[in-house]
């Protein structure tokens, strides 16, 4: 589960490691039972886009009566948000406030603003925490070229980047934390500090469960101040059950039918074609997409209905049914994940949901010739091969194009 | 031959009574697998399977020889199972659950390597030798894919494993050992880390790699193969070619992030050292007869 940078900036904040000063707006609604409906369903609420401005501006107003600049820092998941342009200063109320009117009615809807005090920036750093699935260690990524992507400054100047091992039974040491910032060539005041943003980051992230904890840039600002500039902060999802400050809600998610989907645990991604998959496994759905592109096909939405969630044929269909696909492709090879239950599952979404476009089915695995005679004695083509499958599939998806 | 486990391998089940523990111990005696002894802690003196059950994990190898556990225990407690595991000197543990939480995935690898066993998984099928033994939870009694032969298998997906190897078999060959690692982000062992043991059994002739986007275990078969560690012929197919970059697609070890662990990558590593690579699983087959000479 990935943080909005605000959400980083508070834990980070709490844990010692300076922030700029700011303000965080966010969008909320004037009519009482829009508000409510939203709190029941965790949907998304309109934003009004000029009340939102009005209050960024009185905001900046605030923080521009102790220095001359703010920045307008639009909260979204996305990375490189300033670039896409979702990131802009402004030095009075005014630019402020028609800042957020832009970022509010733009294509991203952004309904959550940090506003912030800019800050004198003699350089920008860069400091993370991320897992080496190969040594098993935590791994700790420097650098005094920071602002940049990571991986794009690792192409580029890979000799830039600065990194120590960690284990994580035994925790960082102070002698690692201040051998990182020799080996960065901070001067001597510069080194204390830096030491300990490290080790507090290093608890944020163990304190976390972070599977990720970023702090690009880290400003060193002309007065010689290490401050966070930036916040990424991703919480591993098999830890959330002992992390309760973690909510998953709407705003996590691009869609409705990927927020609902992952509340109940039901891998779903939204795509914008033709083939809603509706497919068992997390390596089997991810070839079916491939597969499918390989033959010509676009993607509605991918979705796997295996493993815990294989008695559960009919939520999954219903989330394929919220998309406009022109057929669902189920193919499964199932284990515990039987093909008898699958397609008992799939006939009875059927006859509940009453689908208005094509299925196209491949229910493959144990027990899977009950599976056949359920599928058949329903009126489905039950086929055996995924390739063939998928072709039936796109088949079906163009001929609509005729 | 095999390798990992085969009719001697002596096995301890941890969580034997619970729901799946006992089915799948079920199918593991009477697919051959010897399991010697089961634990779950409160339950001494019960049977499952005819299989004796012990409280702890020392009591059991006290009464009996063993030298693999399989975990059939929920994810937040595996990490203690495996420690028990371990501090009792059994060397090769095979962990099923998903969801283990991801610092105690990095302390599970972390330990293994210390003690220098091998932990399989978590979030896997597990092992199996088929018409030898299993640790782990396949659906043997399916011939179309759990075929014995002299094929060594590598993957880090269920499903897709019923797909990929049912394609192989279907061009007549079998499986000597399939090792599921798992999807999880930090699993106990790697793919490479097989190599040796599958280059040194005889009856393994070549090896199936059953890969995903993300990660880089594809590519340290790369290099093992171009380390000469392996020599035998290698056939791979990865999933996730087409996948966006950024999005979790598949395993949640599965992400591609800017420029590493993408597919097309790992199968130019993989070609650059040797090994063919399947853009399909149709495809497989066709490729292992060719580097077989067949």
């Amino acid at each position: 589960m990935r943080l909005f940078e605000y959400q980083a900036k508070e834990i980070f904040s709490d844990a010692g490691i300076s922030v700029p000063r700011s303000e965080l707006v966010r969008a909320t609604s004037t009519s009482a039972t829009v508000t409510e409906a939203a709190s029941e369903t965790g949907r998304v609420i309109p934003v009004d886009a000029e009340a939102l401005a009005a209050e960024v501006g009185t905001a900046a107003g605030g923080l521009l009566e102790q220095c001359s600049r703010v920045v307008i820092k639009s909260q979204l998941l996305m990375g490189g948000r300033g670039k896409a342009g979702l990131i802009k200063p402004a030095t009075s109320t005014d630019e402020a406030e028609s800042l957020a009117r832009e970022f509010a009615s733009g294509p991203h809807k952004v309904r959550t603003m940090l506003v912030e005090q800019a800050v004198d920036i003699d350089r920008e750093l860069y400091l993370s925490i991320s897992a080496n699935p190969e040594s098993a260690e935590l791994v700790i990524l420097a650098s005094v070229e920071g602002g940049v992507e990571i991986e794009q400054l690792a192409v580029e100047r890979p000799d830039a980047i600065s990194r120590i091992a960690v284990d994580i039974n035994r925790g960082l040491q102070q002698y690692q934390a201040r051998a990182l910032a020799y080996e960065l060539g901070l001067q001597q005041g510069a080194v204390k500090q830096f030491a300990g943003i490290l080790n507090r980051l290093f608890l944020v992230f163990m304190d976390n469960d972070a599977e990720l904890a970023e702090i690009n840039p880290l400003f060193l600002t002309v007065s010689g101040e290490l401050l966070a500039g930036d916040g990424k902060l991703m919480i591993d999802d098999n830890s959330l059950f002992r992390q309760p400050a973690f909510e998953r809600t709407r705003e996590y998610f691009d869609s409705d039918a990927e927020f609902e989907a992952a509340i109940e645990g039901i891998p779903y991604l939204q795509f914008s074609g033709d083939i809603s998959l509706m497919c068992a496994g997390a390596g089997l759905t991810t070839t079916v997409f491939d597969l499918v592109h390989y033959e010509g096909g676009t993607i509605a939405n991918y979705l796997e209905f295996g493993g815990p969630n294989y008695r559960n044929a009919g939520r999954a269909m219903e989330l394929c049914l919220k998309n406009n696909s022109k057929v669902i492709l189920i193919v499964t090879f199932g284990t515990i994940a039987r093909a008898d239950v699958m397609a008992e599952g799939v006939v009875a979404a059927i006859n509940e949901l009453k689908p208005d476009r094509p299925i196209v089915t491949c229910i493959r695995g144990t027990n899977e010739e009950q599976a056949t005679e359920t599928l058949k004695t329903a009126g489905l083509e039950p086929l055996f091969d995924t390739e063939e499958a998928v072709r039936r599939a796109v088949e079906i998806a163009g001929g609509d194009d005729l | 031959m095999s390798i990992f486990c085969d009719n001697s391998t002596q096995i301890i089940v941890q969580g034997i009574t619970g729901k799946e523990g006992s089915f799948w111990t079920k199918h593991m005696v009477e697919m051959g697998a010897k399991v010697v002894a089961g634990v779950t802690p409160g339950k001494e003196g019960q049977e499952v399977a005819g299989v004796p059950v012990y409280h702890s994990v020392y009591r059991a190898v006290r009464e009996h020889t063993a030298d693999a556990a399989i975990l059939f225990v929920p994810p937040r407690f595996t990490m203690d199972a495996v420690y028990e595991a371990l501090d009792s000197g059994l060397e090769r543990i095979v962990t099923i659950a998903d969801g283990i939480p991801l610092h105690e995935q990095l302390k599970i690898r972390s330990a293994a390597r210390a003690s220098g066993a091998q932990v399989v998984g978590g979030n896997t099928s597990g092992v199996i030798s088929p018409g030898r033994s299993m640790l782990g939870i396949f659906p043997y009694w399916i011939e179309r894919v759990y075929k014995p032969g002299s094929l060594g298998v590598m993957t880090r997906s269920g499903s897709l494993t019923n797909e990929v190897t049912s394609m192989a078999v279907r061009e007549g060959f079998g499986v000597s050992t399939l090792i599921g690692v798992g999807g999880d982000p930090v699993p106990g062992s790697r793919f490479a880390e097989f190599l040796p043991a599958f280059q040194a059994d005889p009856e393994t002739e070549a090896v199936l790699i059953i890969g995903e986007l993300g990660g880089t275990m594809e590519e340290e078969v790369a290099q093992a193969m171009q380390a000469g560690i392996y020599t035998k012929p290698l056939v791979a197919f990865v999933g996730g070619q087409t996948a966006p970059e950024g999005k979790k697609m598949g395993h949640a070890g599965a992400i591609v992030t800017g420029g590493t662990g993408s597919v097309a990558d790992k199968l130019a590593a993989l070609e650059t050292a040797g090994a063919r690579v399947a853009d399909r699983p149709s495809k497989v087959g066709a490729l292992l007869k060719e580097a077989l000479g067949r």
